[in-house]
């Protein structure tokens, strides 16, 4: 195998959902450069707080380890640089080497498709070549670059999601229920075209799903979930672990 | 292209993406900041002209000499020179300072007071003409309506005397080189210059004035005294200094003392209310502005958290919305000056004459449309940077999902 990105031992997060305690427990979950992960469960069981914690924008509350390695940069104690408050550091690391698909695709409305995929490109002042053209033509987007996001139907959003998220070549892909919101024809063709696309660039990809149709076709490794109510009660629990 | 410069573009984007909302903003700000400068600049056009008035008003400025006295041209000349006075002039005897006028549009013969005038007479600063000799004449608007007269019309002047038993008249031609304002005096006035107001009085006294031709006495001119002078102080605050000079050598005079006090209290008094209005209106301004830029930022919580999931800085996200309320602010406050100068134009053409003022009622200097522009930038940018700070603190992964 090759190296370990994300190294986890015994991260856990609290939350209030609706008046009761939630927590997520994970006792340890090592992902390997490359490797396509699922995050597998109902709704409420803390895949997307988890897939904020892997995008560094949700701060854990409890860690014995936290580390990021992506591919190409050092290893970063993500852990360390939350409790140091050291929110810049962790900006350079999403910038440089992370892409984020939200589930509403997060496009922003103001700026044309174009413009969004390439605003992680300008971030880190990457000249322009023809990246965007063909990255949009293999999504099959490339009609669509110059209108706003608001004239899209809701599956070309997620492919212009996609695209911005891998306009910087990013190492790491992380895609939160990116599929949700189509119906399940479209919903496997585009997982179809990013899994085509992220094979020969050695992304890691880590995806949150309640689809379990997707997660067969696709062949991803599925990290083990369980959840139910703990303390007496008081608690809901849910546990990730390899 | 630097975050900075990113962070700029995209919050220019947004804003013209988001028009219409901008557009309220805009004019949120504007609906507040337009109606402060209209009412400062009625404030500010009232007050002032109200106290340039008072404060320029001649009437408020006048030492008058109280009975008679000798006064001679070396003691007027010493006056005349000094910073505190504006100007002085010698008075005749008032049974002497008169003469009939008649002209030829008119029947009746009517007497009118004689009062020299000069160049730089407070009472005619209005007018541009001033009697250069003689034979020129300027009437009070009293004296020229009786006389059915107007500026360039010739007016037969006639003096006459008891001299040796008998009665004698002498004729002069006066040309009226202009009409004083009906605000000057009520009365028949002809202001002349003050060699005719001294020949006037040496006919009457049976002296000769050999320049005119009218015989009488021989006088010595060189010692003439004058009973009493006009005199007006440069402003209203010198007066007292005058008046407390005037009395230290014996002269016994009377001023507006009243008045100027009124008129002083008046201008603090009013110089204070400006000031409540203006720091009231201020602070209004400022509550309201920063409330809605504040709004604002809340509004973009969603947009900004997908900024920093990008991996802007955070200390660079707080620069989107300080630069979108930058943009309100110039907009806001262009509108608002546009509009108040809207009204200004209406309030001074429209208004001011039908309240018979020859005023301007409304105005600002540009010194207060800095300080508007000032007040709006500091006020927007503060709020955004306080709304921007809170937006900045909590957890990126907040607002990103909200709907």
């Amino acid at each position: 195998m090759g190296d370990i990105v994300y190294s986890l031992k015994n991260v856990v997060k609290h939350r209030i959902i609706e008046n009761a305690g939630f927590r997520l427990c994970i006792p340890s979950i090592e992902i390997q450069a490359g490797e396509n992960i699922a995050l597998v469960g109902h709704s409420g069981c803390g895949k997307s707080t988890l897939m904020d914690m892997f995008a560094l924008i949700l701060r854990p509350d409890e860690t014995d380890q936290f580390e990021i390695s992506p591919v190409g940069d050092k290893s970063h104690k993500v852990d360390k640089l939350w409790q140091r408050n050291k929110l810049d550091s962790l900006a350079q690391v999403r910038r440089h080497h992370i892409g984020y698909v939200l589930q509403s695709g997060g496009l922003l409305p103001y700026l044309t498709v174009r413009e969004n995929i390439e605003l992680p490109r300008k971030l880190l002042k990457l000249a322009d070549d023809d990246s965007i053209i063909s990255i949009s033509r293999v999504l099959g987007i490339h009609r669509q670059l110059d209108k706003l996001p608001g004239l899209l139907s809701a599956g070309e959003r997620q492919r212009a999601a996609f695209a911005r998220a891998l306009s910087h070549r990013p190492s790491i892909l992380l895609a939160d229920e990116p599929t949700a919101a189509l119906d399940p024809i479209s919903a496997r063709k585009i997982m179809a075209v990013v899994m085509e696309l992220i094979k020969g660039l050695k992304i890691t990809l880590i995806t949150a799903s309640h689809d379990w149709a997707h997660v067969y076709r696709m062949e991803l490794r599925i990290l083990d979930q369980k959840a139910g109510p703990v303390e007496g009660g008081r608690i809901y629990q849910s546990t990730f672990r390899d | 292209m630097s975050q900075v410069g990113n962070i700029v573009r995209l919050s220019f984007r947004d804003y013209i993406h988001e028009w219409r909302m901008s557009g309220c903003f805009v004019f949120a700000l504007a609906a507040v900041l337009a109606p402060m400068m209209i009412l400062f600049g009625l404030k500010f056009g009232i007050v002032s002209s109200m106290i340039y008035e008072l404060v320029e008003n001649p009437v408020n400025r006048e030492i008058r000499p109280i009975g008679s006295g000798r006064y001679d041209q070396q003691w007027i000349d010493g006056y005349r020179d000094r910073d505190d006075v504006e100007f002085i002039i010698p008075k005749t005897r008032t049974l002497a300072a008169s003469i009939q006028l008649r002209s030829d549009t008119a029947k009746r013969i009517i007497s009118t007071e004689l009062m020299a005038t000069a160049e730089g007479d407070p009472l005619l600063r209005n007018l541009s003409n001033t009697p250069q000799n003689l034979f020129q004449i300027i009437l009070s608007q009293g004296a020229a309506k009786k006389l059915n007269l107007v500026r360039g019309n010739q007016v037969d002047a006639s003096l006459a005397r008891q001299f040796r038993g008998k009665r004698e008249r002498v004729h002069l031609s006066l040309k009226v080189i202009d009409i004083a304002d009906a605000s000057v005096s009520s009365r028949s006035i002809a202001f002349v210059h003050l060699d005719l107001l001294l020949a006037t009085e040496s006919f009457k006294d049976g002296r000769s004035v050999p320049g005119l031709g009218w015989s009488g006495n021989s006088v010595n001119e060189v010692s003439r005294k004058y009973p009493s002078f006009r005199m007006y102080a440069s402003s209203i605050y010198d007066v007292e200094n005058l008046v407390q000079s005037l009395e230290d050598q014996g002269v016994r005079v009377k001023a507006n003392a009243a008045e100027i006090a009124t008129v002083q209290s008046i201008e603090r008094n009013l110089t204070i209310i400006f000031w409540i209005v203006a720091c009231v209106g201020a602070t209004g301004f400022a509550f309201s502005l920063g409330a809605s830029l504040w709004a604002n930022v809340d509004r973009k919580k969603k947009e900004l958290s997908i900024l920093r999931l990008l991996g802007f800085n955070t200390s660079k996200i707080v620069l989107f919305p300080v630069m979108q309320s930058l943009y309100t602010a110039v907009l806001g406050w262009l509108l608002a000056v546009l509009v108040y100068l809207l009204f200004e134009q209406i309030i001074n053409r429209l208004l001011a004459p039908r309240l018979n003022l020859n005023q301007t009622l409304c105005y600002l200097i540009s010194d207060h449309f800095f300080w508007a522009f000032g007040l709006t930038v500091v006020t927007a940018i503060f709020a955004a940077i306080i709304g921007g700070m809170r937006a900045a603190e909590i957890e990126p992964s907040d607002g990103l999902r909200d709907i």
